[in-house]
């Protein structure tokens, strides 16, 4: 306990010194914002746009995985369940309604975080193999329904109408919408790291009975930051739905897009606020390389079954927490 | 009553190739608190072997068993000692175990994906289409020869843990592991042998699917979801538990596939996992797992 708090003092947000971080950090969100136009004006950017979009969505499912997995400790496996979820509510609205998923993605975002806290009610009573399990068990279980049901398209799934707009421009609002939702689950994060609330759920993830004792209400903390993290997945799910122009389980629910997102936020450091987005933007970076020089998708698994297994066993902090313990973090990375 | 009866046999029939698939990850857990999900991927890895064997040098699937056990055998202690053997006192042991078995599915079927292609396989041994037929009734050939074995192979665990030195090793382990090495257990060495035997026992279950199930490499995660459903229904580490919920599931999702139709059978076994989770986490016969 004696080490959580201080660590929390040492960090304590934005004091003296973080006039060099605040730079950097404002220099990469312009970049981020500006970077569109390259594609407006002069029109071949898409690629970059697209890998982009990817690594907005996997930061926000690692940052949302981190507030519960690497905050608490509890070990979701299935969090891919809150991104099928929220594409299939903001897609079915829109197919049946027709209204825009840009309209009803905040919805689908807080529709999922209360199913997440419904479900969170229920398997949070148990802990360790016994809880990785059941969220095995949820994206399985909601895979098969979703592959059944009638309503939402079964197997061959639901396709959505594109949005209307030149090719040159059809990107920008996805990359918009996106890149709010990940400043926006990445500001959560760090608030909770630095409140009261994502102390207790330290605790919990030290020495669960202890913070109980210590009389830390660790089943609403655990429940509470399980369903917050379903919110931005629900969302960006909404978007991805909208932005694919199509929901099938196969995309939104396989059980390796869940180990992904615990990858991702493993290699970036769980615990810590950046890892798991810098997580996520060195994993996509180092699949579109492995794709690009082998081509074979086989052997793209393999890969990635590869660096998790290492990363696990040899590098268990990630890249932030490992240099953030040899004092070697630049500043700018430094978020607690 | 006699399509009830039909329906039930059918699904005894298969009983006992779950309960041989299920049994050797319920032992893995109750030895070393391993969770091991890849126990599917290896089940798969090894009707692969079977595959490799029928094809190129026409071994019977069912005569497989003798290599596929050894050769199994010798990838479980490899793979124990390389990944966990320096790592069972980590606290968080049993957390990293489910994640690095989960990782080390992947492999295997990106490996199998790269070398067999993703294409649906299966043996076709001259049982594997012909039912025996008695009065009413049937059962494919293929499924009660393959129950039959699992049941042997079963009884010859079940004797091999209850009249050998090692067995009773392994069975003081899975009881209490400290208390175990109190006594004079060698733990390490217990666990690296009963991760073998685990892996063994996959492979015998990978050569008996060979030729009752079609396979491919990305299978078994449809595989893991129904194992974990097993072995958590039947308590986590209890032999018998898994032979039990073996059975149980079996014809339970042999009445839902009959009146539902085949493809709500594995949601029987998903939600039947859920269920178990969220009303009795340890499972029929388990003692409670979590402190």
């Amino acid at each position: 306990m004696a080490e959580i708090t201080d660590s929390t003092k040492n960090s304590k947000p934005l004091t003296k010194g973080s006039k060099l971080k605040n730079k950097v950090i404002l220099a990469l969100m312009i970049i981020l914002i500006l970077f569109p136009i390259l594609q407006v004006t002069r029109d071949g950017y898409n690629y970059w746009l697209h890998m982009l979009l990817y690594v907005f969505l996997y930061a926000i499912m690692a940052t949302s995985w981190n507030l519960i997995g690497g905050f608490a400790g509890y070990i979701s496996l299935g969090h891919n369940v809150f991104f099928g979820i929220g594409a299939y509510l903001s897609g079915m609205v829109f197919v049946y309604l027709q209204i825009s998923p840009f309209l009803t993605a905040p919805l689908a975002g807080i529709l999922t975080m209360v199913g997440g806290l419904l479900f969170g009610l229920i398997a949070l009573r148990t802990r360790g193999s016994t809880f990785i399990i059941s969220t095995i068990a949820l994206v399985l279980l909601v895979n098969e329904l979703l592959d059944k049901w009638k309503f939402s398209g079964g197997t061959n799934g639901l396709p959505m109408s594109m949005i209307k707009m030149d090719g040159q421009f059809a990107k920008i609002p996805y990359y918009y919408y996106l890149l709010v939702i990940m400043i926006l689950a990445l500001l959560t994060s760090y608030y909770i790291r630095h409140s009261k609330f994502g102390l207790g759920l330290r605790a919990i993830s030290q020495d669960e009975d202890k913070a109980e004792v210590a009389g830390i209400p660790t089943r609403q903390y655990k429940i509470l930051a399980f369903g917050i993290s379903g919110l931005f997945i629900g969302m960006a799910g909404a978007i991805w739905g909208s932005y694919l122009t199509y929901l099938r389980p196969s995309i939104f629910l396989p059980v390796n897009i869940g180990t992904t997102i615990v990858l991702m936020a493993i290699l970036g450091g769980k615990g810590t606020v950046s890892g798991p987005a810098i997580g996520a933007a060195i994993m996509i970076a180092v699949n579109e390389f492995v794709v690009a020089k082998l081509g074979a998708t086989e052997l793209n698994i393999v890969v990635t079954g590869l660096i998790l297994i290492f990363v696990l066993l040899y590098f268990p902090d990630g890249i932030v927490g490992t240099l953030k313990a040899k004092d070697r973090l630049p500043s700018f990375l430094d978020w607690g | 009553m006699t399509q009830m009866i039909q329906i039930l046999i059918l699904g005894l029939a298969l009983g006992g190739v779950y309960a041989l698939m299920s049994s050797g990850m319920t032992l893995v857990f109750g030895v070393m608190k391993i969770v091991n999900l890849a126990h599917a991927a290896f089940i798969i890895l090894a009707a692969y072997i079977s595959f490799w064997l029928f094809k190129n040098i026409s071994i019977d699937p069912i005569l497989s068993i003798f290599i596929t056990m050894p050769v199994m055998f010798l990838i479980g202690v490899l793979y124990y000692r390389l990944l966990f053997a320096s790592r069972a006192d980590n606290p968080h042991f049993t957390d990293i175990t489910v994640l690095v078995t989960f990782a080390s599915a992947l492999v295997i079927e990106g490996l199998l994906s790269y070398f067999f292609t993703g294409i649906y396989r299966s043996t076709n041994p001259d049982y594997a289409t012909k039912p025996f037929l008695i009065g009413p009734f049937f059962v494919p050939q293929s499924q009660v020869f393959a129950t039959a074995i699992s049941i042997l192979v079963i009884i010859m665990l079940w004797l091999f843990l209850k009249h050998t030195r090692v067995g009773n090793s392994i069975r003081a382990t899975m009881q209490n592991r400290n208390a175990a090495q109190v006594v004079g257990v060698n733990v390490a060495w217990v666990s690296m042998v009963s991760f073998g035997i685990g892996l063994a026992l996959a492979g015998a279950a990978g050569s008996l699917l060979s030729f009752i199930f079609t396979f491919f490499p990305s299978k078994h995660v449809a595989w893991i979801g129904m194992l974990m459903s097993l072995v958590v229904l039947g308590g986590m580490g209890s032999l018998m538990g898994a032979m039990l919920s073996s059975f149980l599931l079996a014809v339970i999702a042999s009445y839902v596939s009959f009146y539902l139709g085949p493809s709500w059978a594995p949601i029987t076994f998903y939600l039947a996992l859920f269920l178990i989770l969220l009303f009795r986490p340890q499972g029929l016969l388990g003692k409670k797992v979590e402190s």
